[in-house]
């Protein structure tokens, strides 16, 4: 009576049980075990691990229990598909028992809820701990964040790996607007530096030239009219880790010549300062200008252009990349649909062969702009070619240059509205810098800053 | 030539959020799903392989009983449990994250005092998202070596080397 109370209560719980003979086959059971199987036919006579293949393997744990040499065993949050239930976690237990023919009692329980729950809780821990781990291995292997299996890519990764172990190595990296020499430059900072070593960044055509001299080297108190204050410059702030000069053909003569002197000796002073400081740093300069024709030219100190030049990376224009174009596409959809919380799975044959076909002037910072476009409107799963706008640069006409182009109207133009235009469109497509816009236009950074003088444009 | 039917146990072991639940969805029913879900306990699936051929020309057709467990750095009480009777081990590693490989030589001691005798296959998955010659790839090798087992390079997400990683298993254990 006692056994057949303890079933009753087992089932009025939920619970699955099995009586088990010494070879595990099912001898009786209750209809939630039949449930738990999930399995269409007889059950009675059917040995365990075909019912339930996690005590496949568990024999000789079987025998123990029914030898008595071991209390019991548990198998604890197994998850089964079963099919009257979405997601189904059981615990699966066998104990010894007191009948000779049936020595063994299996005891099924469904603990979902309380797994639904700690899943829950794992999801969230684990997430985190995943970023965590993805930031940390971006660390400590940062030239794998250069996207790409061609073979410039390669040789890139190569030398930013060989350099990583030489931190105080000078490197000038060179290459077409938008290639991501800003990124290299920190890429290469992160591989060679540790986690607090600073990064500091300054495009010297993006700072009048007066005061550039005094950003870069600061300045004491007193040092000029408006110094009311002694200013820390980048090269101190920089101090242990990496000072990168973007765009450093634009540095002017005058201040070329002083850093080149804090190259030779790695010291300097502040402006209006008679002390020497000396600081350890990771020079990285970068220009999308031919230095050696600059210094041929006389626009750059020869000089300092071999201090500069002593590891060189070229950065290949995203055209030249071939597939990895393809390749970088991909990734930057993964990092947008985190970003947008959006499930995009890739693009069409047609957008793909969209990506290959375009020159891509704006390199993978055009990439960048094109895919993150089509991502904040993309409506499908899939994004295609007709989703990436790729720009006015793209060649309609692929023979017909923009000047062959262009026809007089017969009313005729305002020759002061097409140069106001001119200025204007070169401006923004060199995204304001002066310097890239005045090169768009084949006219030197000084008569254009005229130029925009002249139409309030400054 | 009799083919012989054998089931056999296979654990894959590694840490968190290395595609453990990726590879068996796409080892046995070729499927794959972006979206992490991070595993709790343990869930069994079971796939036939085709039928190899040992060194002893006996040609043997195994039916995996697949165990991805979740993610394990050390052993615990019930991963011991789930590791009872396994005839073998896939342990896995995520390309991109260095740390993952590392944990492998602990991993495969607690499952090498569990079942001694079982093989072990190392497997270093999203190996799409890793660039070839990678540096994990370097790392993941040199661990294989010092636990003298095969490894591969495998990518739940495009599949390559998924079944293979099984069959060398299934080719140890044939053993």
């Amino acid at each position: 009576m006692k056994v057949l109370n303890l079933e009753h209560i087992l089932t009025q719980n939920g619970f699955g049980f099995a009586y088990l003979s010494a070879d595990l086959a099912v001898l009786s059971c209750n209809p939630l075990f039949r449930n738990f199987a999930a399995r269409q036919g007889e059950v009675l006579a059917q040995p365990l691990p075909l019912l339930f293949p996690e005590t496949f393997g568990l024999e000789t744990v079987f025998e123990e229990i029914a030898a008595g040499t071991r209390p019991f065993f548990k198998l604890e949050t197994l998850q089964r598909d079963l099919p009257d239930a979405d997601e189904c976690y059981i615990d699966i237990a066998v104990y010894p028992t007191s009948r000779a023919e049936a020595p063994l009692f299996c005891l099924i329980q469904n603990v979902t809820p309380k797994a639904q729950l700690t899943q829950q809780v794992y999801q969230q821990q684990n997430e985190i701990r995943l970023l965590e781990s993805i930031v940390r291995a971006h660390q400590a292997h940062a030239a794998l964040n250069i996207w790409g299996t061609s073979e410039p890519i390669r040789q890139i990764r190569q030398t930013i790996a060989k350099i990583s172990r030489i931190p105080t190595a000078t490197i000038l990296l060179k290459g077409e607007s938008g290639t991501g020499k800003s990124m290299v430059a920190r890429i290469i900072h992160h591989a060679a530096m540790g986690k607090t070593a600073p990064f500091v960044e300054i495009n010297c055509a993006a700072i009048p030239d007066t005061l550039l001299e005094s950003e870069l080297f600061g300045y004491e108190k007193g040092a000029f009219t408006n110094a009311v204050s002694s200013k820390t410059g980048l090269l101190e702030a920089a101090d242990g880790g990496t000072l990168f000069l973007d765009e450093i053909g634009e540095m002017p003569h005058k201040l070329q010549a002083k850093l080149l002197s804090f190259l030779e000796t790695r010291r300097f002073r502040r402006l209006g300062s008679t002390r020497e400081q000396e600081v350890k740093i990771r020079l990285i300069t970068a220009t999308n200008r031919d230095l050696n024709l600059m210094v041929r030219e006389g626009e750059f100190r020869e000089d300092l252009f071999y201090r500069l030049n002593v590891v060189n990376i070229e950065l290949p224009p995203l055209r030249q990349l071939g597939d990895d174009v393809l390749l970088i596409a991909g990734n930057l959809i993964q990092s947008f649909n985190i970003n947008f919380q959006k499930r995009v799975q890739g693009f069409t044959p047609a957008a793909r062969q969209k990506l290959r076909n375009h020159r891509w002037p704006g390199n993978v910072r055009e990439l960048r702009n094109a895919i993150e476009r089509a991502m904040i409107f993309v409506e499908s799963d899939m994004i295609d070619a007709a989703d990436l706008q790729l720009g006015s640069l793209q060649a309609q006409e692929p023979s017909a240059s923009p000047l062959e182009r262009f026809q007089l109207p017969p009313e005729g133009l305002s020759f002061d509205d097409i140069e106001r235009k001119l200025l204007e469109e070169a401006l923004a497509l060199a995204e304001g810098n002066q310097s890239q816009a005045a090169k768009l236009l084949h006219l030197s950074r000084d008569t254009f800053r005229y130029r925009l003088e002249k139409f309030n444009l400054l | 030539m009799n083919t012989l039917q054998l089931h056999k146990k296979i654990c894959l072991l590694g840490t968190f959020g290395v595609g453990k639940t990726s590879l068996v969805r796409r080892f046995v029913y070729d499927k794959y799903d972006d979206e992490y879900k991070s595993t709790i306990g343990a869930k069994v699936s079971q796939k036939r392989l085709v039928p190899l051929e040992n060194s002893r020309k006996e040609l043997i057709q195994f039916n995996f009983l697949v165990w991805d467990i979740e993610g394990v750095e050390k052993a615990t009480p019930q991963v011991n449990h789930y590791l009872l009777g396994a005839h073998g081990f896939l342990l896995i590693g995520d390309l991109t994250r260095e740390e993952t490989i590392g944990a492998l030589p602990a991993i495969s001691e607690f499952a090498r005092k569990i079942a001694p005798g079982a093989p072990l296959v190392l497997a270093g998955n999203k190996a799409d998202l890793a660039p070839d010659g990678s540096h994990t790839a370097a790392v993941l090798a040199e661990v294989a070596d010092r636990l003298s087992a095969p490894y591969l390079l495998t990518s739940a997400k495009d599949g390559r080397n998924v079944e293979d990683c099984f069959t060398q298993l299934g080719l140890l254990i044939a053993e």
